[in-house]
């Protein structure tokens, strides 16, 4: 959850507001789900154990300090977590562009009877990023395949991009 | 004070954006307790639901509890009205209501907070929403309908004040319904959205219209529907087509 906090203090405005969101709870499921070790991006910032009291992000790239959550200028694909959601693992891809979130993809993806699970799924992310994106539009109808694993490897994802 | 909230429920997400004037968090804690219930009750995938029992035939509908003959009784509707393009009857191994339940129980979640006190609400439950009391009293939530192919663009917005707004697609992992006719996967439209007063209602009418596509108006002009709108992007040709009074 360290990370979830340096999200929420590195991100400017609507944004930030999305994602402070505590979700009541979930403190059992939270144990459910296990981000495997080492499978953090390239840049190597989408890193458990970021720190939250200082600026001593690891990234190599434009991940916002703490402290200074101004420009948000990323660009490239970033990789989440693969996260194990116990019917299968997600891990999510981010492209991004002037630090705005152009797509994503799972790069891992629950499959079989778990397609339910997929193709029932929210759009979460469409709400977080149009939310952040648009001050016009308060909710998203449509279909993602998005499960809770989604959003814990997107967050990653965007923490590598200093989103 | 507006605040959002997330509970990890029916395989998704459920997200929660609410006004009220008082402090929210035991009305989301007992909302929790609610939605956990109404998974144990009509989960396909738990073994012990009210549900799988019925599907497995092990009980008749007459004894199941009210909530469960509500939804029966309002796939039975819509089966109707639909000309049967909407059949919960149809779909292998039996009775099986998700093509509403979302719906259904998002209504249940918004009636839940509003009689709580909340003035503005939002139940977004996996693309199926309900909404009560507007964004501010003076304008109404703006929702967007995301492009099936990009789900980071919003296509099209609608504004509702009081009522809900559902839409059934095909995914980057393929269309996940089937036509109840025959059996193969519904072909009718790539992404369906209606709008109405009842989240259940239009949930279940967002299915049918993935199966009948445009053959779907015919049945949508009921007067039993006038209250509802769609709006269908067809699934060959890429374009949209609507009908009804939030699509005028």
């Amino acid at each position: 959850m360290k990370r979830f906090l340096l999200i929420t203090a590195g991100t400017v405005g609507s944004l930030g507001a999305v994602l402070s969101i505590t979700p009541p709870q979930l403190g059992n499921s939270d144990l459910g789900l296990t981000s495997s070790a080492g499978n953090s991006t390239s840049t190597g910032s989408s890193s458990t154990t970021a720190n939250t009291t200082s600026n001593s992000s690891t990234s190599t790239n434009t991940a916002t300090p703490v402290t200074t959550p101004t420009i948000k200028s990323a660009s490239g694909t970033f990789t989440g977590p693969a996260v194990d959601v116990s019917y299968g693992m997600v891990q999510v891809e981010i492209t991004v562009s002037n630090g705005k979130i152009t797509n994503a993809r799972a790069l891992q993806s629950p499959s079989g009877r778990s397609d339910r699970y997929s193709s029932y799924a929210i759009p979460i992310l469409t709400q977080q990023t149009l939310a952040a994106q648009s001050t016009n539009i308060q909710g998203a109808s449509g279909a993602s395949y998005t499960t809770y694993g989604w959003r814990q490897s997107l967050q990653g994802a965007m923490a590598s991009a200093g989103l | 004070m507006r605040t959002q909230h997330e509970i990890e429920v029916w395989g998704t997400v459920l997200f929660i954006d609410v006004t009220s004037e008082f402090e929210i968090e035991p009305a989301i804690i007992e909302l929790t307790e609610y939605v956990n219930h109404v998974d144990e009750v009509f989960s396909t995938y738990k073994t012990n639901s009210t549900i799988s029992q019925l599907r497995r035939g092990e009980i008749e509908i007459d004894i199941c509890s009210p909530e469960v003959i509500e939804v029966w009784n309002i796939c039975a509707y819509i089966k109707d009205l639909t000309e049967g393009a909407f059949d919960p009857w149809a779909v292998d191994g039996g009775f099986d209501p998700s093509g509403l339940v979302k719906g259904w129980a998002a209504d249940k979640c918004a009636d839940r907070l509003a009689k709580a006190g909340a003035k503005h609400i939002q139940i977004n439950a996996a693309g199926d929403l309900s909404l009560r009391g507007g964004f501010t009293p003076e304008k109404p939530w703006s929702i967007g309908v995301v492009n099936p192919d990009n789900r980071l663009e919003i296509l099209q917005a609608f504004e509702i004040q009081d009522g809900a707004i559902a839409t059934s697609g095909t995914y980057e992992r393929g269309a996940h319904i089937k036509d109840p006719d025959t059996g193969m996967i519904a072909i009718g439209a790539k992404s369906a959205t209606v709008i109405g007063p009842d989240g259940a209602i239009a949930d279940a009418l967002a299915t049918a219209l993935m199966v009948s596509g445009r053959d779907g108006a015919v049945w949508f002009t009921t007067p039993e529907l006038s209250e509802y709108s769609a709006w269908v992007i067809d699934r060959h040709e890429n374009v949209a087509w609507s009908i009804g009074p939030a699509t005028a």
